[in-house]
């Protein structure tokens, strides 16, 4: 309740004074800017709300872009009867998160070509390939990766998820699932008259691990044979120690 | 600001991250399957690992996850039933030291296989052709096994065989004696046998004691008696080389998983042990053949069904 309350003190005085601001521009927040991965994340929903200066008609594009880095495309072919990896390709500056949303469909917003341009749309992003990677087909690959990517989540395409409201406020929800990956989040909030661009405006969300999650991780990966060690005497200990309580019972 | 659950209280608490296979896993279910897998170890001497992995992979954990934190959770029921079995003196320490000295070799070189198949993206179809032949020939020889005993004991004739059969391999160099186990055999023998345990230990997750323990009674010749408390002796070498080199090597090791696992384990295998007096041994390896004959043929379809995507994607963390 109390949360809400804010939020709507907040947009009553970004309305009131939003005449005051330069001509187009954003001005935008967001619920949530660090995201903590503890022992209980399940995910993530955050609110990204703001004000633009609109005219009726006007839309609004948000992106939000994960980490970029390796992804590697897989393909199964059947050996002797069962089905093997037997190529791949590696996309080597894939966003490992990537969210698309709009206030109504992003083809009646923009056009093929436009979307092409301003790299919009799951299948416009520039992915390169690993250089020296030779395959015949390169769209189905590159499809097969949009595809794979939607399925687990971690790309999606929202479309009439944004909320516009009186041509001058906007809101929409970010979700991250619970497999998402840590680091630096760019959220882009591009609003369009008519097809072209007049503001634009970038924030950002940090999701990091935190707790006990972090220090493990982190030991995991810098001492990593200690943390072995660790394990296996961990192990060895509740072994142990099982046998002396369960002989008493 | 923490405003938002996707699921109410009650479920946030059942619900723990897991901080290496990062995801999020139901941890009720994974102390259940634990416990479960325990009380079968307990019952039937064998069986952690080579269920353990297949249902964690089913579960959704990345198969190179799921392999090195079960390698980890079978140390604490290995040490656990050892010191239960140590008290009846039905371990023989000096075989089982000579087949660990294999199995540490054999793990070893099973993780660099492990890191090979890995970079060459061939991991998850090894490991699960691995499970499928090991599970369908272990699975089928103990599901008739059991139930031939079943027959001969309705029949009532309780038959007796030789100490143990003498075949070409006990005849190999360097010969020493084993008096617990009343053999005096090539100690290569043993030590072959573990590197080849320790290899497919190492690869699958599992610590190897439903190949060794065969192994051990048809092609070394051990008393019965010795070869459950032996085997599980050399599994906790074999399982804590193996964590600590799949630790070090590739950071597969989810302690959290391995310790909520294991932590079933124990409490599965103290109670499966009360109870093997009880309930009849025969009849425990006939439902667990065919549970074991069940998961091979779920991988199997797996493998052989034309998948709903012949591409899949591997993210880089």
């Amino acid at each position: 309740m109390n949360y809400f309350f804010h939020i709507n003190i907040f947009f009553l005085i970004l309305f009131l004074t939003s005449n005051t601001y330069a001509q187009n521009q954003i001005v935008a927040d967001l619920s949530q800017e660090n995201v903590k991965i503890s022992t209980d994340f399940q995910g993530a929903k955050i609110l990204l709300f703001g004000a633009y200066d609109g005219q009726k008609g006007d839309d609004i594009i948000v992106i939000v872009t994960g980490p970029k880095g390796l992804v590697t495309v897989q393909k199964k072919e059947k050996i002797l009867g069962v089905w093997v990896n037997t190529r791949k390709v590696n996309y080597i500056n894939s966003p490992k998160y990537l969210s698309i949303s709009s206030n109504r469909k992003i083809e009646e917003i923009l056009n093929k070509k436009t979307q092409k341009i301003s790299e919009i749309g799951l299948n416009n992003l520039k992915i390169r390939m690993q250089p020296g990677i030779k395959v015949e087909n390169e769209k189905e690959w590159r499809q097969a990766l949009t595809r794979n990517m939607l399925k687990s989540n971690l790309w999606s395409i929202n479309e009439n998820s944004v909320s516009l409201n009186k041509d001058a406020l906007f809101r929409s929800y970010l979700e991250l699932p619970s497999n998402v990956i840590t680091g630096q989040f760019e959220v882009k909030i591009l609003h369009y008259r008519d097809s072209k661009l007049v503001s634009q405006q970038i924030n950002s969300i940090n999701v990091s691990k935190s707790g006990i999650s972090e220090e493990i991780y982190n030991i995991a990966q810098n001492y990593s044979t200690l943390y072995g060690i660790f394990a296996v005497l961990l192990a060895v200990l509740v072994g142990w120690g099982s046998n002396l309580v369960f002989r008493k019972v | 600001m923490y405003y938002y659950n996707l699921l109410n209280n009650d479920e946030i608490l059942m619900y723990i991250y897991l901080p290496i296979a990062e995801q999020p896993i139901h941890s009720l279910a994974i102390l259940g399957v634990g416990a479960f897998l325990g009380l079968i170890m307990g019952l039937v001497g064998v069986g952690g690992g080579f269920l353990l992995t297949p249902i964690m992979m089913f579960l959704g954990i990345p198969p190179p996850v799921a392999v090195a934190s079960v390698a980890n959770q079978l140390v604490a029921p290995s040490v656990s039933g050892v010191l239960s079995h140590w008290k009846r003196s039905n371990v023989d320490f000096k075989m089982g030291t000579v087949l660990l000295l294999g199995g540490v070799a054999g793990s070893s070189i099973g993780v660099i296989l492990f890191n090979f198949l890995g970079k060459i993206g061939q991991l998850d179809f090894v490991i699960k052709s691995s499970y499928v032949i090991f599970l369908t020939i272990i699975g089928s020889l103990m599901f008739a096994e059991s139930l031939r005993l079943i027959l001969r004991t309705r029949k009532g004739k309780i038959s007796r065989g030789k100490l143990h059969q003498h075949n070409w391999l006990h005849g190999l160099p360097f010969k020493i004696r084993f008096r617990k186990s009343k053999l005096y055999i090539s100690i290569l023998l043993p030590i072959l046998i573990g590197v080849i345990v320790g290899i497919f230990a190492a690869l699958m997750g599992i610590g190897g004691g439903f190949i060794i323990v065969p192994a051990m009674i048809y092609l070394l010749g051990m008393p019965t008696s010795l070869v459950v408390g032996t085997s599980l002796f050399q599994i906790i070498f074999v399982a804590a080389n193996t964590t600590i080199l799949q630790a070090s090597q590739n950071q597969t090791v989810d302690i959290v998983l391995a310790t909520i696992l294991l932590l079933g384990s124990v409490i599965g295998v103290q109670v499966g042990s009360r109870f093997t007096n009880i309930l009849r041994g025969e009849y425990l390896r006939l439902i667990l053949s065919s549970i074991i004959i069940l998961v091979s043929l779920k991988l199997l379809i797996d493998l052989i069904t034309v998948p709903s995507d012949l591409f899949s994607v591997i993210i880089s963390r």
